[in-house]
């Protein structure tokens, strides 16, 4: 096609927006609410999925021990774990480290521990590091049954528990997504329809003086296509600007939360999200001129 | 140019149209299609742009086989066909000028050849004063002679009208058979289906006379020859 043909095909499919001006606006708001919720889920997805991966690949036991052992006791613990298999590296944690830590952690929150007052309810402990996290379940297994030993503990539940939720909120949104898609593809396949309707005259015209089926195909497609796009343009400026905030917001509060980086990440879930409105879009004139114009 | 043999049509509702048709049309003919209401005209001229495809026989239009031809061969078959309707079909927000030029935009012809071209079709068809009046402006007369211009902008072989004076006033009408003899005269070749006695009678052209889908007459400077 010549570019002046691409000049006259624009500008078809602006006058068609705007001649629908309220079906542009209901498609374009459709688009946006139905990727900004895709684009939502993928966030909280790919992010669950991020903590969970990182929380498995620590090769680290914390190992509480119990209170008022001897320091000779807590020496025969340290000793013993040295001598298991995989074991890297071990290093004593005492009480009043562990509350330092803590406060550090805390930030200016430091108001919290006020309640606590003198008392200090954190308990001795050993950091056990592994070589390889396969081991770290076979060594806290054996290390719980110590004597002297509250437990070890290597978050194996939490981590397990984010993947169980990681997978239902995967298949909650795969469900409501597919819905979404749905109702989006039926009203920009409506919007077109009412442009195929409007232009049935000059497609008939078109036909009989020779236009080809992809001239004829193009105005409409790319009509749908714009409509995906300015659609997931919108949501994706929602998105973008909301992101930022919110993770500053859970940084602030969950210090220890590991969230995914705003770059790249969230310019690939912006390009996911165009890419999947604009398909759409030109999915939606598809079914539409398939029905309407036999072309 | 237009070569049928053995051509019957028999529309998907069962009804027959056409029935064992055989004729050749060569080029720079003038050829008058005549018959009563339902006889097969209009399904005749269909053929010819393959609005309606022959339900068997063979059809071939400037070279081109209708019955093996391929659904993306169309817009080509009919660049090479000029078609003109009793209805007009101008598009009524575009003015005279941009009415015959879509003829050519879409078919991506060169623009410097575009201006010239739809100004020399105008001056033919007498309508160079009212390149900017809009169809609603126009009398009937005047919307056919814009149709008639945009059938032969793009040069084809054929013109092909299916009663084209049919709303149209006597005189109105020999205007615009002025028109198509003159483009007849340039040796496009013309079929056109009429009810128009008197015009066949004067123009003494070939007359092809169909009755129930069947070929009655052919004859060369022929005559309507009979009352409806
Ligand atoms: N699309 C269609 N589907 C079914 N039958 C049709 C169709 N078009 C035409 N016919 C039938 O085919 C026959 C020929 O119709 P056609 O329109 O070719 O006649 P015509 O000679 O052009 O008539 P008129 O002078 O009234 O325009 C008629 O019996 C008509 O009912
Ligand atoms: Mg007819």
């Amino acid at each position: 096609m010549k570019i002046r043909t691409w000049e006259y095909f624009i500008r078809e499919v602006f006058v068609s927006l705007k001649r629908n001006s309220w079906m542009t606006f209901a498609s374009i708001s459709t688009v946006a609410l139905s990727l900004l919720i895709l684009g939502l889920f993928l966030i909280i997805v790919l992010n669950l999925n991020n903590m969970a991966t990182s929380l498995e690949s620590q090769v680290q036991i914390n190992v509480y021990l119990k209170d008022e052992l001897s320091d000779k006791k807590m020496e025969d613990i340290g000793q013993k774990i040295k001598k298991l298999p995989g074991v890297e590296e071990i290093k004593f944690v005492s009480k009043k480290e562990a509350m330092e830590r803590f406060k550090e952690r805390l930030g200016d929150q430091q108001t919290l521990l006020t309640a606590l007052g003198e008392s200090n309810p954190l308990p001795n402990a050993f950091e056990v590091k592994l070589r390889a996290p396969e081991q770290v379940k076979a060594a806290a297994n054996l290390i719980n049954e110590y004597e002297g030993v509250e437990n070890a503990k290597f978050g194996q539940d939490i981590i397990d528990q984010l993947f169980e939720l990681t997978k239902m909120i995967r298949i909650f949104g795969f469900i409501i997504i597919v819905f979404l898609a749905l109702a989006t593809i039926f009203i920009i396949s409506n919007t077109i329809r009412l442009t195929v309707f409007a232009r049935r005259k000059e497609i008939g015209i078109m036909k009989y003086v020779g236009a080809t089926d992809w001239f004829i195909r193009w105005p409409f497609l790319m009509e749908g296509m714009v409509l995906g796009l300015l659609g997931s343009a919108v949501a994706t400026f929602i998105l973008r600007n909301s992101y930022g905030a919110v993770v500053a917001k859970i940084y602030d509060t969950l210090t220890f939360l590991p969230l995914i980086p705003e770059q790249p990440f969230l310019n690939n879930v912006s390009i996911l999200m165009v890419v999947v409105g604009t398909a759409i879009g030109a999915l939606g004139s598809t079914i539409s001129l398939k029905r309407f114009m036999k072309v | 140019m237009i070569h049928m043999s053995e051509v019957s049509k028999v529309y998907e509702n069962g009804s027959s149209a056409l029935n064992n048709i055989n004729i050749d049309i060569e080029k720079g003919e003038f050829v008058f299609l005549v018959g009563s209401s339902g006889a097969g005209k209009s399904t005749f001229i269909k053929m010819i742009f393959r609005e309606v495809l022959p339900s068997k026989g063979q059809l071939i239009i400037n070279g081109r086989n209708i019955m093996t031809m391929k659904e993306e061969e169309v817009p080509y078959l009919r660049r090479g066909l000029g078609i003109v309707f009793q209805d007009y079909r101008l598009l009524p927000d575009k003015n005279v000028y941009e009415n015959v030029a879509f003829a050519m935009q879409v078919i991506e012809a060169p623009r410097r050849e575009m201006q010239k071209r739809v100004n020399s079709v105008l001056e033919l068809v007498g309508l160079r004063d009212k390149l900017k009046s809009l169809p609603s402006q126009l009398s009937g007369g005047e919307q056919q002679r814009v149709a008639i211009a945009r059938a032969i902008v793009n040069s084809p072989m054929i013109v092909i009208a299916d009663e084209p004076t049919g709303n149209l006033d006597p005189d109105t009408s020999w205007e615009i058979m002025k028109i198509f003899e003159r483009i007849n005269k340039s040796g496009t070749t013309i079929v056109m289906a009429t009810h128009d006695k008197t015009i066949v009678d004067a123009m003494k052209k070939r007359v092809i006379a169909i009755e129930d889908g069947c070929i009655i007459r052919d004859e060369v400077k022929g005559a309507y020859g009979y009352e409806d």
